[in-house]
Parts: structure tokens; sequence; C-alpha cells
């Protein structure tokens, strides 16, 4: 155990040599690094703060816009809705209207085909009832049903004298409207049997296809008639009572 | 069998011998210097670390807070005065497992050289902390009394810090040597493995104890410690 000085101060300056080696090499290099890092690190983490406030007044002015889009939606939505109920209801209103008239229209048709078959009916009725009386005459009393018809109306035109001349007053003619001409003999009877009481007046004979088969007689303001639509009208109950008979039996 | 590095001669250059101690107190240099430049040679800020700049920097920390936990603040040059005492020493005990290779750290001499230093580092960080005057109070302090009492402690941790690591070191190499001509097949890899136990250990409180030495005599409200 023994000190070399010469070693000693050899030692000493290569322990001096190697301070300023690692000072050098090790550890500036590693201490200014760390630094630089850190420093590098700091104002990162400054930009990211600033970052985050920029974010955070971004992301208020986004919210407000969202809240604001939002609240403009809803009244968007609102007015929508507001108007598209309106048209809702004008269309409704339209094709309750147009339903409406399309009814009425269709009623109407109805009406019309109604009447249209009606009075089809009552002429074919009244054809078939003309020529079921008019066979039946001829078979059972071998006469035409139109002498039965004027017979008719002669006898009438007897039974209401009075009432007749009252209100006829003091006419100057008479017509007598038939549906089809009448035959020469039977305008012999009317005009006999009418001339026998009113002498002066002057009789004509007319048609009119429209008219129902049977005769119509005119003086002044007095009519008397006879046309197979009284019978028809009488049919239309008879059936109408029957049908409704049935329809009651079958419930 | 030699006890000090210092008595093996290994070269003689232009008539100076040039002994063992010497010789590798150059080996460990160059091993710290290179590594040092190997790793922050393309050290740069845009460069993220890698592993082994990572592990000088976990080092070079790791001493730096060590000496901030002890002056209480941070201070680059007592950072490569104390750093380097602990790496050389470190590094030289750790080359113990080297076939060959003496640590400088078992000679006296060595122990004694850097001892030397910590000495005249002593007064001078403190100079430089206190000034002139306020360093040369701390020996009246805390009575005019301890001024001897003061000088003797100042010589005696310098022979403490030289003879202890000096010890040590030695010791451990020698017992080393001793085992291996009794046993040599398994006894010298325990004790290296000691050894190097035992030199970080000793490296770790030389560097401490210089550390402490120099932060009592800048730090005003600190007693010193022997």
């Amino acid at each position: 155990m023994s000190i070399d000085w010469l070693t000693v101060a050899a030692q000493l300056v290569n322990f001096m040599v190697l301070v300023w080696l690692l000072k050098r090499f090790l550890y500036r290099p590693i201490l200014d690094g760390i630094d630089a890092r850190e420093a590098e690190i700091a104002e990162r983490m400054q930009v990211a703060v600033r970052a985050k406030e920029v974010a955070k007044v971004a992301e208020a002015e986004y919210r407000a816009q969202v809240s604001t889009l939002q609240s403009e939606q809803a009244s968007a939505t609102d007015a929508l809705r507001h108007q598209a109920e309106q048209e809702k209801d004008t269309l409704l209103a339209e094709a309750h209207d147009r339903i409406e008239r399309e009814r009425k229209a269709w009623q109407t048709h109805l009406d019309e085909e109604g009447r249209t078959f009606t009075a089809k009916l009552h002429h074919a009725g009244g054809h078939a009832l003309l020529e079921l009386t008019r066979k039946a005459l001829r078979d059972l009393a071998d006469e035409p049903l139109e002498a039965r018809i004027a017979a008719h109306l002669a006898r009438q035109i007897g039974s209401m004298d009075a009432e007749l001349q009252n209100a006829a007053g003091t006419p100057d003619e008479a017509v007598v409207t038939s549906h089809g001409a009448l035959p020469k003999p039977i305008q012999d009877e009317v005009t006999a049997e009418l001339r026998h009481r009113f002498p002066d007046i002057d009789l004509r004979f007319d048609t009119d296809q429209t008219q129902a088969h049977g005769l119509v007689l005119q003086i002044g303001g007095a009519q008397l008639a006879w046309t197979i639509d009284t019978y028809i009208d009488g049919l239309n109950d008879l059936m109408a009572d029957q049908l409704m008979t049935a329809t009651e039996q079958r419930a | 069998m030699t006890l000090s590095p210092d008595e093996i001669i290994l070269f003689v250059v232009w008539g100076v011998p040039l002994n063992a101690t010497i010789f590798h107190t150059w080996i460990v240099m160059g091993v710290l210097t290179a590594v040092s430049l190997l790793i922050t040679r393309k050290l740069r800020p845009d460069v993220p670390p890698n592993r082994w700049r990572t592990a000088l920097e976990v080092i070079v920390q790791g001493i730096q807070s060590q000496i901030e936990e002890i002056t209480e603040g941070p201070s680059r040059h007592l950072l490569y005065f104390v750093g380097t005492l602990f790496l050389f020493v470190a590094v030289s005990n750790l080359m113990l497992v080297v076939p060959g290779f003496e640590p400088p750290t078992s000679s006296l001499s060595t122990t004694t050289a850097l001892a030397l230093s910590v000495l005249v580092a002593v007064p001078l960080f403190g100079i430089t902390s206190r000034g002139l005057g306020g360093y040369l109070k701390t020996y009246l302090e805390p009575s005019f009394i301890m001024l001897p009492f003061n000088i003797i402690s100042e010589f005696s941790r310098g022979i403490s810090l030289a003879i202890r690591l000096y010890g040590n070191i030695m010791s451990g190499a020698v017992i080393a040597a001793i085992l291996l001509t009794i046993a040599p097949f398994f006894f010298p890899v325990v004790m290296d493995l000691l050894g190097l136990l035992t030199g970080m250990i000793q490296a770790y409180i030389f560097a401490i104890l210089a550390t402490v030495y120099i932060s009592s005599a800048t730090a005003p409200k600190h007693a010193s410690t022997t």
C-alpha cells in the first residue's frame, strides 16, 4: 500500500481530461437535448392549450349555430305542418265538394234515368194495358176500345153537364186530343154528344204522340179526360204494394 | 503477487514507465468517451431518442436528480464533476470482470487523486458560491475554537474517501485473486459478482459523499459532514 505520486499527478490530469471529455460529449448534448425536448414539449403544450381554447370557442359557436338551426328547423317544421294541414283541409274540402257534386250529378242522372225508365214503363205499360183491354173488349164484346172511351167521355159530359158549362163559360171551340187518329164513327159520336150540349161550338180533333192513350176534351177553361195513365198509376201502386209485401214476407 | 497496479509496468515511452493504473484509466476514459460520442453524435431535437440515448438520459438524469436531492437545486458544474466521478469509478469497477483488466480504483494513487480532486473541488465550489470570505468563515463555525477541527475534518474527508474506495476495490480484487488460486472454478465467479455489486455501491458512495461535502461548503444553512 503505497502512493506513486507521479501516478497520482497523471490520474489527476486524466480525471480533469475525462471531466472535459464527458462534459463535451455526454452531459452537454444529453442535457441540451433534454432541455430542447422539454422546451418543444412545453411549446407544443402551449400550442395545444391555445388550440383547445380555439376549439372551445369554435365548439361554442357551433353549438349556438346548431341551436339556432334546430329552432329554425322546428319553426320551419311547424310552418310546414300547418301549411300541410291547411292544404289537407283544402284538398279534403275540394274532394268533398267534388264528391258531393258527383253524387248530385249521379243522383240527377239516376233521377233522370228513373224518370226516363218510369216514362218508358208508363208508355210500355200503358200500351200493353191498352192492347190487352182492346183485345179483351174485342174478344168479349166485339167492340173497339176507342168506342168505349168515347162512350165513357160522353157519359162524363152528360153527368157533369152543369159543372162543365160553368167551367167552360161560353166557348167557341172545343178540342179533342188523342194519341192516334180517331176512327170516323167515334169522331161522329163524340161530335153528336158535344153538339147536344153545346150546339154552336166548333169541334176539332187533334193527335198528340206524347199524350197517353185515351181522349182529352178541352172546352174553354174546362177539361174532361180519360187516359190510360190513371190505370198505370194504379198498376204501379199495386206493384209497389206487392213488392213491399213480398219483401216483408221474405224478411 | 502485486497489491497495486501501480507496480505493473506495461510500457516505457521515452524513458517514462507507463504502469497498468494509467493505461487502464485510459481504457476506461476511451470507453466512456467512445460510448458517449457514439450515442450523442446524431443527437438532434427533431430525431426521436433511441434506446441507447434514452438509457444515457436515464443515467444522467438519475445522477442529476440525486445531486438535486442533496443540494436542493440544479447545478450543471457539480453534475460534470460528480457525474464523472461516479461514471469513472463505476465503469472501472464494472470492468473488473474483464480478464486481465486491473481496475484503476484498486490503486491507492488513483483514489488519492480522486480524493484530492474532491479536496480541491470543495473550496472551489464553496468560494464560487459564498465568496472567499464567506467560505473561510465556515471554518470558524460554530466557534473559532473549531478552526483546527474543521481543517482536520476537511483533510480527513479526503483521506477517508481515498482509503475507503481503495480498500474496498483492492480487497475485492485481492480476495478474488486468492480464491482463484485456492478454488479456481466456482468461488472467483461469486466473488466477481460480489465485486460488481460492491464496485457499484462504492461508486455511489464516493459520488454521494463528494456531493455532500461540496454542498455543505456551498449551502450556507447546511452543517459540514464528516
